[in-house]
């Protein structure tokens, strides 16, 4: 009795918690149907390879593709030509080439949750078709390699790791730090002292960007540092290329931060605002996978938003060693939500 | 100087479940210490807030300094100093830093260890805030509010929550702003304090007004500005009988009963004569000059600190 008594209290108390009923119940089915309808026209998203076509395909050949096909792969077969410029491009998660005697397997460092998923299938067809083939009685792999599209010299996969942690770092600071510290100031009354002086506001908010700007920056050099030091990572490219696109990438989304935190009145409404900001933002950002099977509008708004083409511009340089000159419209993009995001933090920012 | 240094017309806030200020006006002269005297939800605060530029209000006219809020927000709050009702720092600001920070905001500033002399935080200078007691905390609020040399000062209820002695060095404080020439409206529900204090009063109550004037104007204007009072040993008891024998109302306070008059000269000797008879069993009379205690209860039929 007094077990139900607790239990039966706890659900009372926890229904009256609008916000937690919220991300419990609604949130996910709101994500469901929202991918759900996104992605319903698309039929099932296939896995694709690209398979650099051999100048005389051998019977080997044909089974191996047959097979391919058969696991529900989709095998585009390029001239080799064809084939590398779209590797460079960055648009081939995985890409299979016959060296002679077997196959190699190339797998794009940059779409990894695609190609780790493709190499599985790729080895599968190929222990199928060797078997049918019967010629090769003790059944090989294929060898794996991992590169990202433009790169100069090998190196491990923690250093593929890195860019996508800092970059990832200043977006979960700028949009669930920042701005969350931000709104529990004002609902403890911290800022209404500064109400009644001359203080402007823009002077208040840039203030606090510019803080959180060098904050980002010495902690970007100690992960460098240490990164560097541990695991022999290094930056590829030029250090200030890297500092002027975390500058860019901070600016945006500390700037996300105090403007959500305009919207939100209390620190859980905030929690809940941001979430609806950072899912999609993350889930539609390519990283986790390919919007191929998305319609062409959701593809086109997808391009415009500041996470992809920061993240994409952070690895270029820091593994590729590229300079800005390819990434200046993704970073365009980044700055004009720099800005945009800080008018409207500005335009919202209340002191009580 | 022609011009008051503050003038309200007509100011109207609602909150969604109650009406906070209902028709205010109000007219301060320059160099007065002005108080806002009512109980706990009048609508002192909202009202001060209003003028502060802290909350909008519904309608009305707000002439601060003969400036309004839409057209000179910036030089009017480089010219006024605020006291909130609570003021929220950063936890690890020390005061020297709040002073000096605070002061940078201002094109005229004063000298931040002569601010910390005046409210007595010299010791306390270089101490985090949340580590100061309560008092200490309101003076450096205090000293916040005169950082940058105001020509006018609000303190909403600068002396709520301090012991008695803290309380009268607060006063002092206050004292010396009106002999530096300042304006002062605060707010208090405290009446000896608004006596001690304030060369004029507005006393309000549910959003309005109910009465403005100095505290002995204020007392005077009463109908009946002289109360006796009869005490008893303990518990008073029920007066209707005896209100009914002496013909005038008589009011039960714990232990004493209240008798409002017009003329205690004239009222002493039949209620003597009544109490004889009824054998009323009190220990001492009592005549004394009504309070703004009794201006707030003779016009609203309620006590301050109900």
């Amino acid at each position: 009795m007094m077990l139900w008594r607790q239990f039966a209290m706890e659900w009372r108390l926890y229904s009256r918690d609008r916000v937690a009923m919220f991300w419990t119940f609604a949130f996910p089915v709101l994500l469901l149907l929202g991918f759900g309808t996104i992605f319903r026209d698309g039929g099932s998203p296939k896995l694709s390879v690209v398979k650099v076509q051999a100048p005389a395909p051998s019977p080997r050949d044909a089974a191996f593709d047959q097979a391919l096909t058969e696991l529900q792969l989709k095998v585009q077969s390029l001239p080799k030509v064809e084939a590398e410029a779209r590797w460079s491009r960055g648009e081939t998660a995985a890409q299979l080439e016959s060296d002679g005697e077997g196959y190699r397997l190339r797998l794009n460092s940059y779409l990894m949750a695609q190609a780790g998923a493709t190499a599985g299938l790729v080895n599968q067809a190929w222990l199928v078709a060797q078997a049918r083939m019967s010629g090769s009685p003790e059944p090989q792999r294929i060898p794996v390699q991992v590169e990202s599209p433009g790169h100069k010299r090998a190196t491990n996969y923690a250093s593929f790791v890195l860019p996508g942690l800092l970059g990832l770092n200043l977006v979960s600071m700028g949009l669930f730090s920042v701005g969350m510290v931000n709104v529990s100031y004002r609902e403890k009354g911290k800022f209404r002292r500064l109400a009644v002086t001359p203080l402007p506001k823009w002077v208040f908010l840039l203030g606090q960007v510019l803080h959180r700007l060098t904050v980002t920056v010495v902690q970007a050099a100690i992960l460098l540092l240490v990164g560097r030091l541990i695991f022999g990572i290094q930056n590829q490219g030029s250090f200030l290329n890297l500092l002027l696109i975390m500058t860019l990438g901070t600016a945006c989304f500390m700037a996300f931060g105090f403007a959500l935190s305009g919207f939100a009145e209390t620190s859980e409404g905030y929690a809940a605002i941001s979430n609806l900001v950072f899912f999609p933002l993350m889930m539609l950002s390519g990283v986790y996978f390919t919007l191929d099977a998305a319609p062409a509008w959701l593809q086109h708004t997808v391009a415009l938003m500041p996470l992809a083409p920061f993240i994409r511009a952070l690895r270029a340089v820091f593994n590729d060693g590229a300079s800005l000159a390819g990434h200046g419209l993704g970073l365009m993009i980044v700055g004009a939500w720099a800005l945009a995001a800080f008018i409207l933090a500005v335009r919202r920012f209340r002191w009580a | 100087m022609s011009t008051p240094a503050l003038r309200i017309r007509g100011l109207r806030k609602a909150f969604p479940k109650v009406i906070a200020v209902d028709g205010v006006d109000l007219e301060v002269a320059r160099g007065e210490v002005f108080g806002l005297l009512g109980p706990n939800g009048a609508g002192k605060t909202t009202t001060l807030e209003i003028i502060e530029g802290l909350t909008e209000a519904d309608s009305g006219e707000i002439e601060i300094l003969g400036l309004t809020w839409e057209n000179h927000g910036q030089e009017i709050r480089s010219r006024i100093g605020v006291q909130l009702q609570s003021t929220s720092l950063f936890n690890k600001i020390t005061p020297r830093e709040a002073l000096d920070l605070y002061g940078s905001y201002y094109p005229k500033r004063r000298n931040t260890s002569e601010l910390l002399a005046l409210v007595q935080l010299e010791e306390k200078a270089d101490a985090y805030h949340i580590t100061l007691s309560g008092g200490q905390q309101q003076r450096l609020a205090l000293a916040l509010a005169l950082v940058n040399d105001p020509e006018m000062v609000f303190l909403d209820e600068p002396t709520t929550g301090l012991d008695p002695q803290a309380r009268r060095s607060l006063w002092d404080v206050v004292r010396r702003m009106k002999g530096e020439g300042r304006t002062v409206v605060l707010t208090t529900h405290y009446m000896d304090e608004a006596e001690a204090l304030c060369d004029r009063l507005a006393i309000m109550d549910r959003g309005q007004v109910i009465a403005t004037g100095t505290p002995a104007s204020l007392i005077s204007d009463l109908a009946m500005p002289s109360v006796v009072e009869l005490t008893f040993e303990s518990t008073a008891p029920d007066p209707s009988a005896f209100a009914a024998r002496l013909g005038q109302a008589v009011e039960p306070r714990a232990d004493l009963w209240e008798i409002r008059t017009p003329d205690p000269k004239a009222l002493l000797p039949r209620l003597l004569e009544s109490a004889e008879a009824d054998s009323i069993p009190f220990q001492q009379v009592h005549i004394r000059r009504a309070t703004l205690e009794d201006v707030f209860l003779q016009r609203t039929g309620r006590s301050l600190r109900e």
